[in-house]
C-alpha cells in the first residue's frame, strides 16, 4: 500500500492529514470521535456547543434527501440545530478526547447569543484543552435570530463576536461562514478584523428539497408543516468551491487560511478543495451516508494523486488552482474545439443527436440506416453537450480551430486533460 | 479461424464499472468478503471503486491475492463471493468478478507495481510446481524476504492456468503478466525440471529451509476401456495442445464426443465448438439436477451449441464407436466419432516425492504438513476445494505456516545460543 505524508500545518497546528469531521452529529460524543480517529480521521470539529440558557429542542423526523434517477443522497436536507448533550458532558468529552488522542486535533465548535456567551464558551473550551475554536456563525435553522446564519450575514455582529471569542481564548479561531449570502468576503473580512485566524466554509445552504405533495408542505413533514432549512452533500460542492475561490481572489486574502467544507466524499473532491486553497477538509453528509470508513479511500487516493503529481507535501498544491480561475471576461474566446466521435465505441443510441438538436445547435446529423451520428462542422459551435450526454464516452474533444479572423496556433491551446477520458 | 477461441468477453468501462459498483450496498461486515476463499476482500475493493480510488482497489486485490487478475476471470463466483452477496435480496448479486477484472486491467494499464520484495532474511525455500498454488507461495515468501526457487516440469510456468483453462476465458497474456510480476519480485523458476527425476527431493531439502510440493493433479484419468485407442484424447492433453497452438489445430473432425460433466468437460466441448467443430456431444455421468460444472460454464457451453446428454455412462467401445447406457432408465445410445475426448477427472503424479496421495487425489489428512517436518504440500493435492482461488488461499496459508516455523526455530536457536 502506498505511503505518503499527508500532514498539513494549519493555523500553527499540525494535522496528520487534512481530513476532519465537520461539526454535526458525526462528531457528537466521545465514542463517535474515538471510532473516527481509530479509522484514520485527523481530527474533529465537535458538534456545536451552545450556552446553557439556550435550550435545544429538535423536531422529528429531521432529514430529507434529494435523489436523481437511482442515486440517493445527491443532496441532504436537515433541520438540526446545535448539540443536544449538556454543556458539562460536551466539555468532558472534549477533554477526554484530547487526553486519549493527544495527536488528533480537537476543534471546539461554539455558538452564543451575545458577546458574553461567546466569551464564556471560548474560555470553557480552552480550559477543556481543545486545540482550536470554530465559531458557528452559520447554522440556517436556529430557533433564535440571535444565532446562526442571521448573525453570519451581518458583518458588524460577526466582528463583535469574533472579538469576544478572542478575549476569551488564545487558541486559533476559525469563523464558520454561511453560504446564504451573495458575497462572503465582507463577513470573512469582518471576522478576521475581529480576531479570527481563518475561515471554515460552507455551512448548509437554505433549501426546500422536496414537497409532500399530498399534505402540501415541505419535507420532512413535522405535524403537517415543513420549513426552509440547510442543504448539504454532493449537490452543494459547487457552491462551496465557488465561495472558497472567491475568498482567495479577494484583495489581501490570497493566503487566507481555509478549512473547506461541502459535499466532500472522494479523494478527488478533497483534491479540488485543496487546489482552491483549503488546507484542512471537513465532512459530514457522506459520513452520515456511508460511515467513517470513507476516509480510507480519501487518504489512499490522495496519496496516489500526490505520487502522480510528483509531490511530497500537500502544501505544494494548496491554492494551486486559484490563479488559473479567472473572470469569464478574460477567457480565450478565439477558438472552438469540435467533438470527435469514435464510431467503434458508439452504440447508436442517438442521445447526442437529441441533445444537440433540442438543446444546442442542430449540428449532429443522424444516419437512420447506420444509426450513427456525424458532426456538421458548419453548425457545430463546440459546446460539447454531446460529449456530456454520450453514455459510452464515444465523444471526446477533437480538432481545435481558430475562429475566422482570430490569431493563434490551435496546437498551443490547452484542452481538457486525459484524466477525464482515459480507461 | 481461431478468433472465437481467442477472444475474451469484453470487460467494463469506466462508466459501466461505476454503474455496477453503484449497485453494491456497501454492507457492514460484508458477506462477500467473508465468502472469498482467498480473502481478496471484494467489499473493500468495490468500495474503493465506488469512491473513485481504482488504484487503491488494485492495492487491496494485489496485496491479498497474487493472482487477482486470474481469479477475476476464472473464479466460480456463484459458489463463493457472489453466493453470499446481500444484493441478492433485491435482485441479483454484484458482478464481483467483473469489477475485479476491471481493477486488475487498470492496474496493468497504469503499470502499477504494488508488491515489493522483502528485505532478505537469508532463508531459502524451494517450491515444486509453478501452478497457482506454487505462485502464491512464492509471492508471499518473496514479500517476506525469502529467496525462492521454483522447479517446474514443463517448459512454461502456470500449471493449469497455462496448460488448461482455455484462452477465451483466460487469455494467456494475462497469465504471462501475472507470472512476470512474480518473476520481477525475485522468483527463480527452473523450467523443464521434474523433481523426483531431474532433481531429487533430498537435494532440495539439503539446500533449502523448507520445500513446498504443489504438483497439482496434472495428469488425466483414463477409463480402462479407452486405453490405447487412437480416437481417444484426454481433456487436459487436448486443452494444453489447443492453448499452446493458440487455437491453430487442424486435425479436428466434423463431430466430436466429450465424456464428462464437470467444468473441464465444458471447457473441452466449448473449445471444440469455438474451433468450428460442427457437432459436439457431451455425455455426462451426472444428471442436470446434480451437475458438477458451474452454472456459468454450463450456460456458456449450451450457448456455444453443444448437445449435452445427462445421466449416461459409457459401457462399450469399439474403435470410434462408443455405447452409453443411462444410469437409471432403460436407454442406450451409440455414437460414432473419430474424436473422443475424456474429461473424467485428473490425477496426481507424485512419483519419488515421498508424499502419500489417496483416492481423492489429495493427501489423506487436513493441513499442509507431511511426515517430514521440512516438507509441505499445498494446492490441489492439499484438502479443500480444487479451484484457483483455493490454491491461492492454500498458498497463503502454507506460506504463513512455514514462515512461522522458520522464525520460531530461529528464535529458539537464539535463546539456546544466549544461554551458552
Ligand atoms: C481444464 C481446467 C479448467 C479449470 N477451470 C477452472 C476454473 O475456471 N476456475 C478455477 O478456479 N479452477 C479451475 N480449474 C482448477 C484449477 O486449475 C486448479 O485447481 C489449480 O490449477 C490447482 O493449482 P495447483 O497449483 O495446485 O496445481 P496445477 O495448476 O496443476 O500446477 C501444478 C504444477 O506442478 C507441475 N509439476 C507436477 N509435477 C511436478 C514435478 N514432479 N516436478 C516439477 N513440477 C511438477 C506441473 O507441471 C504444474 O505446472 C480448472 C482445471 C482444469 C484442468
Ligand atoms: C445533520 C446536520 C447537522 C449539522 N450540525 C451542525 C452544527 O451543529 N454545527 C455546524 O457548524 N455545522 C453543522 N452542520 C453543517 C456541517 O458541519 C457542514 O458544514 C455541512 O453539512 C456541509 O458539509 P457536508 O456536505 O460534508 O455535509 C450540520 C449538518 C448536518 C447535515
Ligand atoms: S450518444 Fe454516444 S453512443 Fe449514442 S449515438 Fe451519440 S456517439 Fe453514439
Ligand atoms: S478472488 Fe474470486 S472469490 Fe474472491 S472475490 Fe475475487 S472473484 Fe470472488
Ligand atoms: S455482499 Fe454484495 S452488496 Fe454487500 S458489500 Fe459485498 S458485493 Fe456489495
Amino acid at each position: 500500500m502506498i505511503k505518503k505524508d499527508l500532514s498539513v500545518d494549519f493555523l500553527g497546528v499540525h494535522f496528520e492529514n487534512p481530513f476532519l469531521l465537520s461539526s454535526s452529529p458525526v462528531g457528537n460524543c466521545y465514542e463517535m470521535c474515538a471510532k473516527a480517529f481509530d479509522e484514520g480521521w485527523a481530527g474533529v470539529a465537535f458538534k456545536t456547543i451552545g450556552p446553557k440558557h439556550f435550550k435545544v429542542d429538535e423536531v422529528s423526523p429531521r432529514f430529507d434527501e434529494l435523489t436523481k434517477e437511482g442515486t440517493p443522497f445527491v443532496g441532504f436536507k436537515n433541520m438540526e440545530q446545535i448539540a443536544e448533550h449538556p454543556l458539562e458532558q460536551n466539555l468532558h468529552d472534549l477533554k477526554k478526547l484530547k487526553e486519549n488522542y493527544p495527536t488528533k486535533i480537537i476543534i471546539a465548535s461554539i455558538m452564543g447569543t451575545n458577546e458574553q456567551d461567546w466569551e464564556e464558551l471560548a474560555q470553557l473550551v480552552t480550559e477543556a484543552k481543545a486545540d482550536m475554536i470554530e465559531m458557528n456563525l452559520s447554522c440556517p435553522q436556529m430557533t433564535s435570530h440571535d444565532m446562526g446564519s442571521d448573525v453570519g450575514t451581518n458583518p458588524e455582529l460577526v466582528k463583535k463576536y469574533c472579538a469576544a471569542v478572542r478575549r476569551g481564548s488564545d487558541l486559533p479561531i476559525l469563523a464558520k461562514m454561511t453560504p446564504n449570502i451573495t458575497d462572503m468576503v465582507p463577513a470573512a473580512k469582518a471576522s478576521m478584523d475581529g480576531g479570527a485566524d481563518g475561515i471554515a466554509t460552507i455551512n448548509t445552504v437554505k433549501s426546500i428539497a422536496n414537497l409532500d405533495i399530498d399534505r402540501k408542505t415541505a419535507l420532512p413533514t413535522v405535524d403537517g408543516k415543513g420549513s426552509v432549512s440547510g442543504f448539504s452533500g454532493k449537490a452543494v460542492k459547487p457552491i462551496a468551491l465557488r465561495f472558497i475561490q472567491q475568498l482567495r481572489e479577494a484583495a489581501g486574502m490570497e493566503q487566507l487560511p481555509i478549512s473547506g467544507i461541502g459535499g466532500i466524499e472522494t479523494w478527488q473532491d478533497a483534491a479540488e478543495f485543496l487546489l482552491l486553497g483549503a488546507t484542512t477538509l471537513q465532512v459530514t453528509t457522506s459520513v452520515m451516508q456511508y460511515g467513517y470508513r470513507i476516509v480510507e479511500d480519501m487518504k489512499n487516493g490522495l496519496m496516489h494523486y500526490m505520487e502522480e503529481q510528483g509531490i511530497d507535501h500537500l502544501s505544494e498544491i494548496i491554492g494551486a488552482a486559484n490563479k488559473s480561475i479567472v473572470p469569464v471576461d478574460s477567457l480565450n474566446r478565439d477558438y472552438k474545439v469540435y467533438p470527435k466521435i469514435d464510431w467503434d465505441k458508439c452504440i447508436g443510441c442517438g442521445r447526442c443527436y437529441i441533445s444537440c438538436f433540442d438543446g444546442a445547435h442542430q449540428a449532429i446529423q443522424w444516419n437512420e440506416e447506420a444509426r450513427r451520428p456525424t458532426v456538421d462542422i458548419d453548425k457545430c459551435v463546440g459546446c460539447h453537450l454531446c460529449n456530456l450526454v454520450c453514455p459510452v464516452g464515444a465523444i471526446s474533444t477533437g480538432e481545435v480551430v481558430m475562429k475566422p479572423g482570430r490569431e493563434g496556433n490551435p496546437e498551443d491551446i490547452k484542452i481538457e486533460s486525459p484524466r477525464l477520458t482515459h480507461f | 479461424m481461431t478468433k472465437k477461441y481467442e477472444t475474451e468477453a469484453p470487460g467494463y468501462t469506466m462508466t459501466t464499472v461505476m454503474e455496477e459498483a453503484a449497485r453494491c450496498l456497501l454492507c457492514h461486515d460484508a458477506p462477500c468478503s467473508k465468502a472469498c476463499p482467498a480473502d481478496t476482500d471484494p467489499a473493500r475493493f468495490i468500495r474503493s471503486v465506488r469512491f473513485n480510488n481504482v488504484k487503491g482497489a488494485a492495492e487491496t486485490i494485489r496485496e491479498n491475492n497474487a493472482l487477482g487478475a486470474i481469479c477475476a476471470r476464472v473464479c466460480p463466483t456463484e459458489k463463493y463471493c457472489e453466493l453470499a452477496c446481500s444484493r441478492t435480496g433485491i435482485d441479483c448479486p454484484i458482478d464481483i468478478g467483473g469489477i475485479q477484472r476491471y481493477v486488475t486491467d487498470f492496474e496493468q494499464a497504469a503499470k502499477m507495481d504494488i508488491l515489493k520484495q522483502g528485505k532478505s532474511n537469508g532463508k531459502h525455500i524451494a517450491i515444486v510446481g509453478s501452478g497457482p498454488a506454487g505462485l502464491q507461495v512464492a509471492t508471499t515468501m518473496l514479500t517476506k524476504g525469502y529467496a525462492v526457487d521454483i522447479y517446474e516440469k514443463n517448459e512454461k510456468a502456470g500449471g493449469y492456468l497455462t496448460y488448461g483453462i482455455p484462452e477465451y476465458r483466460l487469455p494467456n497474456d494475462i497469465v504471462e503478466y501475472e507470472i512476470k510480476r512474480i518473476i520481477n519480485l525475485g522468483a527463480n523458476i527452473h523450467y523443464n525440471t521434474t523433481v523426483g527425476d531431474d532433481i531429487m527431493m533430498d537435494d532440495l531439502k539439503a539446500n533449502n529451509d523448507a520445500v513446498v510440493v504443489a504438483v497439482g493433479a496434472s495428469e488425466s484419468k483414463v477409463l480402462p476401456m479407452f486405453a490405447n485407442n487412437e480416437n481417444v484424447e484426454t481433456a487436459v492433453g487436448f486443452l494444453a495442445r489447443v492453448k499452446e497452438a493458440k487455437g491453430n489445430i487442424t486435425d479436428l473432425p466434423e463431430n466430436a464426443v466429450v465424456i464428462g460433466g464437470g467444468d473441464v468437460a465444458m471447457d473441452v466441448a466449448t473449445t471444440l465448438r469455438r474451433l468450428d467443430v460442427k457437432n459436439v456431444t457431451d455425455m455426462a455421468y451426472e444428471e442436470f439436477d446434480e451437475f458438477k460444472a458451474s452454472k456459468k460454464e454450463l450456460k456458456g457451453t449450451r450457448e456455444a451449441g453443444v448437445t449435452i446428454v445427462d445421466g449416461y455412462v459409457p459401457t462399450a467401445v469399439n474403435g470410434n464407436e462408443v455405447t452409453f447406457k443411462h444410469r437409471h432408465i432403460d436407454s442406450e445410445m451409440t455414437i460414432k466419432s473419430n474424436k473422443i475426448i475424456l474429461a473424467v477427472g485428473q490425477r496426481v503424479n507424485a512419483a519419488n516425492l515421498n508424499i502419500t496421495i489417496d483416492k481423492h487425489e489429495e493427501v489423506p489428512y487436513a493441513g499442509y504438513g507431511t511426515a517430514d517436518p521440512k516438507v509441505f504440500v499445498t494446492g490441489d493435492i492439499a484438502q479443500g476445494d480444487k479451484t484457483v482461488v483455493w490454491a491461492v488461499r492454500k498458498g497463503k496459508e502454507v506460506a504463513e505456516q512455514i514462515d512461522k516455523m522458520i522464525m520460531d526455530k530461529d528464535k529458539e536457536a537464539d535463546l539456546v545460543g544466549g544461554n551458552e
